[in-house]
């Protein structure tokens, strides 16, 4: 099996021992491997690292962990060990340039896992943005548990020279940089001048000093640099390596592992359904089985007969999923908007949104329901209503919504601590339990997810014994586990 | 006047509006540079008909095809969208986005929770305070942060501004660039069931922040007394809504309850209370630490539709496209010079073409002054990518 199918051979073949070949833990992983190796390594290998990209969202997800928290880390290294990776959890605690024979099979089985996933998560638009989603966070993880020295020797290996500011210039704006740089100690510390979009990160979360186009960073938040031009590397080879993607599944071996490789646990997408859904009955199913945030848009909708974009998007498609036809979903919305509007005006500015969610216009597609982390992560302005309750209401307006609904007194509580806590898609299952008068705390991932689970209740497909069944919620988790969304972009 | 805008006139107006008014020339100018390296040709234009029809993927290789167009067509309104490797009209579907102005569109139907004069599609000389603090503080973050130098301000033709910065490094950036940018200068996040839009921490400002508040400083204390912000209960409920401290919140709501209802006196009250209170607390105050500027920040900061800044090719409306719906062309204004626009003396294309029309002097004269301010801008543009090419070309020839 070789691996250079997907370069022409104008580099010059890296011979030698490992040791020349893998100076550091990290790398960036600029030239493909080029040994040969069994089909039965090229398997594991790929499994292995989709096992800890894997770990790594799970830990943001389901979890709930900040990402790069300690916690959060201290997870997937748990996680690693407990998976029999202990290469990878090597790498990953302590990134350093050792030279024991372990070392350098830990750093050959990374750098060949890494292009082996390269191939298998080319092929579509989400699949290359996922893996580079976590393909960052482990390669900004890794560098910042490195110590001082090591970050050094990497920096030499892969020749970043930068050189910092002059004093003079540094005391000119240290008033600047004292207010706009998050650390203390600022005196000491070597500053160096980069342009903007080079540390797109700081600039996003107003954590570094800009002025002229030029950003300040002192040497700790290399780290964006470094990151940025991985990113920028990365979307490039992928783009390179699906252009030969032809060439590579000539190799039936391979095909079906490299095409399985992510299907093996990203589940449904909700983007087509069997069931139909009456419009008449959306008033108590919303009641029944929405999860909240499908809830409260379809109040929000029916109470002043409009949605915001955003929101018509996000409820739009959610209907769709669970089985609403177009030509009801036009009815639908038609019969709300234009208590408030002409005819004429709903026909020319949204029927062909809806239409569109439906993929029959513009571009065609068909749009899948959007998952909880879209949800979570997308933005909310003035006006808007979408988004997720837990994450998007203040505490004492999703309090009062709560109690409206004459929910009782511990079950909100257990909702609003997990809320406070941050751990929204728990929130969510708190409230479906609260609704279903159950306690199966089911993992939450996908509103059309929840909306199936509750299905499921209600018709009496699962039974539940009401409340306290500890065993269920153990194998529950589990099964969810298998259920990870694509669409999970980069937390910055 | 706007009173007698009349939309089904515009179609024997706008031909003559186009021919003779709209500034084909530096528009054609402005466009062209934008297109750099690609020809003006690759660049998409977008045309919305009588009855809403929308005709996109349109494109013009000069100005002769652009009068053409103009007149056989005859757009209600003109939207500029994304400059393409190929003639948009020709291969759409695999065209890719190789250019497009870093654009910001301010409106004031999201200031709609605050402002009080107006809602929706209304808008007043008050609620326009709110743009003119807006276009102060987004150029100046532009100029001085991001080094831009192009910059345009339009007038959207209703209720809001745009802003197009046509600099190469602009026109050049990714969309993760846009999202960045966007989200540097967005402080004020959430929906409608979110009560306390801004969160600012409790360690030291950014320098961008504190230039923002200067700004705000100017304007806040008269806009505070049209807009009447504390006037009535509901909106001092709103004010109260936002305290995050319980114990403070109450204090608040005791000592401004009691008093006249002046927007002005209330607030000193309420600064006054807020700075004893963290006196007597003390240590509590870390997570009201910058309570008095997230207020303000929230009633004055620009609100700013970051979609249409991250979106690579969001089609946005053209300069000097008249406005469907008020007939009022969208004029290049100069940011220094937000502050004294008067609402009803923008041009509109019943004034400008009716010579009997008491406003017809000052319109004219008005629209002769956009036209200018467009110039200006697209001239010292022209000069930038002069300057760019020769040190591109000194660049290359080192090599």
């Amino acid at each position: 099996m070789d691996l250079n199918i997907r370069r022409k051979s104008t580099k010059t073949r890296v011979t030698g021992s490992l040791i020349e070949s893998y100076p550091h833990d990290l790398q960036m992983y600029k030239l493909p491997p080029l040994e040969n190796i069994s089909l039965q390594e090229f398997e594991s290998l790929a499994l292995e690292r989709v096992t800890l990209l894997r770990s790594l969202a799970t830990s943001t997800t389901l979890k709930g962990f900040r990402i790069y928290s300690e916690e959060w880390v201290e997870y997937i290294i748990g996680e690693l060990r407990s998976q029999g990776l202990k290469y990878y959890a090597k790498l990953c605690e302590k990134s350093a340039c050792g030279t024991t024979e372990a070392d350098l099979q830990a750093r050959r089985k990374d750098h060949i896992a890494h292009f082996i996933l390269r191939l298998a998560y080319c092929r579509t638009e989400e699949l290359r943005r996922w893996f580079i989603a976590r393909e960052l966070e482990l390669f900004k993880m890794r560098f910042a548990t490195m110590r001082g020295d090591a970050v050094e020797s990497f920096f030499k290996i892969n020749n970043l020279c930068y050189t910092n500011i002059s004093d003079e210039e540094k005391s000119e704006i240290m008033h600047f940089l004292r207010e706009s740089t998050p650390y203390p100690n600022l005196d000491n510390m070597k500053f160096y001048k980069v342009k903007f979009y080079e540390v797109l990160d700081l600039v996003k979360s107003r954590r570094v000093y800009l002025s002229c186009g030029f950003a300040y960073i002192p040497h700790k938040d290399f780290i964006s640099v470094l990151a940025a031009q991985y990113r920028t590397q990365l979307k490039q080879s992928l783009a390179i390596a699906c252009h030969h993607l032809g060439e590579i599944e000539q190799d039936e071996r391979l095909v079906t592992l490299l095409k399985g490789l992510h299907q093996s646990y990203s589940g449904a997408d909700y983007s087509s359904v069997k069931a139909v859904v009456p419009i008449e009955s959306l008033d108590s199913l919303s009641v029944k089985s929405f999860p909240l945030c499908m809830r409260q848009l379809h109040e929000q909708l029916r109470l002043s007969h409009h949605l915001k974009h955003g929101g018509r998007l996000q409820y739009g498609l959610f209907l769709k999923g669970i089985g609403v036809t177009l030509e009801d979903s036009l009815r639908f919305w038609r019969e709300e908007f234009t208590r408030i509007m002409e005819l004429d005006k709903f026909e020319k500015q949204y029927a062909y949104n809806v239409r569109y969610n439906y993929g029959k216009e513009g571009s065609k597609k068909n749009y899948s329901p959007f998952s909880c982390l879209k949800i979570i992560n997308t933005t909310v302005g003035p006006g808007d209503c979408h988004g997720c309750p837990y994450r998007h209401c203040d505490i004492s307006n999703l309090k009062n919504r709560l109690q409206g609904y004459g929910f009782n007194s511990q079950a909100i509580t257990e909702i609003i601590d997990m809320t406070k806590k941050g751990h929204f898609q728990v929130a969510c299952s708190k409230y479906f339990d609260a609704v279903h008068h159950t306690d199966l705390g089911i993992g939450i991932n996908h509103p059309n997810q929840y909306f199936e689970e509750s299905q499921k209740i209600v018709k009496g497909e699962v039974k539940v014994e009401v409340k306290k069944e500890v065993k269920s919620t153990a194998v529950k988790m589990e099964a969810i586990d298998q259920i990870e969304e694509m669409d999970f972009d980069e937390v910055m | 006047m706007v009173g007698q805008h009349d939309e089904n006139m515009l179609s024997d107006m706008l031909p003559i509006y186009y021919s003779r008014l709209f500034p084909q020339n530096v528009f054609c100018r402005w466009l062209s540079c934008g297109s750099a390296p690609q020809p003006l040709s690759n660049r998409e234009l977008s045309f919305t008909l009588a009855d809403d029809v929308y005709l996109r993927y349109l494109s013009i290789s000069n100005q002769k095809e652009l009068q053409t167009l103009l007149q056989k067509k005859c757009p209600h309104k003109l939207d500029i969208g994304a400059v393409y490797n190929t003639k948009p009209s020709v291969g759409r579907h695999d065209a890719v986005v190789l250019a497009r102005e870093l654009v910001f569109d301010i409106d004031l139907t999201d200031y709609d929770e605050i402002r009080t004069c107006c809602q929706e599609a209304k808008v007043c000389e008050k609620c326009w305070m709110f743009m003119v603090i807006a276009c102060e503080i987004i150029d100046k973050a532009l100029k001085e942060d991001f080094g831009f130098q192009s910059i345009l301000w339009v007038f959207s033709g209703r209720r809001g501004i745009h802003c197009w910065v046509s600099d190469h490094e602009a026109r050049t950036l990714d969309s993760p660039g846009r999202g960045a940018v966007a989200d540097y200068l967005c402080l004020i996040t959430g929906g409608d069931n979110q009560n306390k839009k801004v969160h600012l921490g409790s360690d030291n400002l950014h320098s961008s922040i504190r230039r923002a508040l200067n700004i705000i400083d100017k304007y806040f204390e008269q806009l505070l007394q049209d807009q009447g912000f504390f006037s009535t209960p509901e909106r001092l409920e709103k004010l109260s809504k936002m305290i995050p401290d319980e114990a403070l919140r109450s204090q608040v709501q005791k000592n401004l309850d009691s008093m006249s209802d002046n927007s002005l006196d209330r607030w000193k009250t309420f600064i006054n209370t807020y700075e004893n209170y963290c006196r007597e607390t003390g240590i509590n105050v870390r997570k009201i630490r910058y309570l008095v500027e997230e207020i303000k920040i929230q009633y004055c900061y620009p609100r700013l539709d970051v979609n249409v800044t991250k979106g690579f090719n969001h089609l946005l409306k053209s300069p000097f496209s008249i406005h469907p719906k008020t007939g009022k062309v969208s004029v290049v204004f100069k940011p220094s010079n937000a502050k004294n626009i008067k609402l009803d003396e923008i041009p509109s294309i019943h004034s400008l073409l009716d010579d009997s029309s008491p406003d017809n002097a000052q319109h004219q004269a008005n629209m002769r002054t956009a036209v200018k301010n467009f110039q200006e801008v697209v001239f010292s543009l022209e000069k930038l990518e002069a300057i760019r090419k020769k040190n591109d070309a000194n660049v290359s020839l080192e090599f």
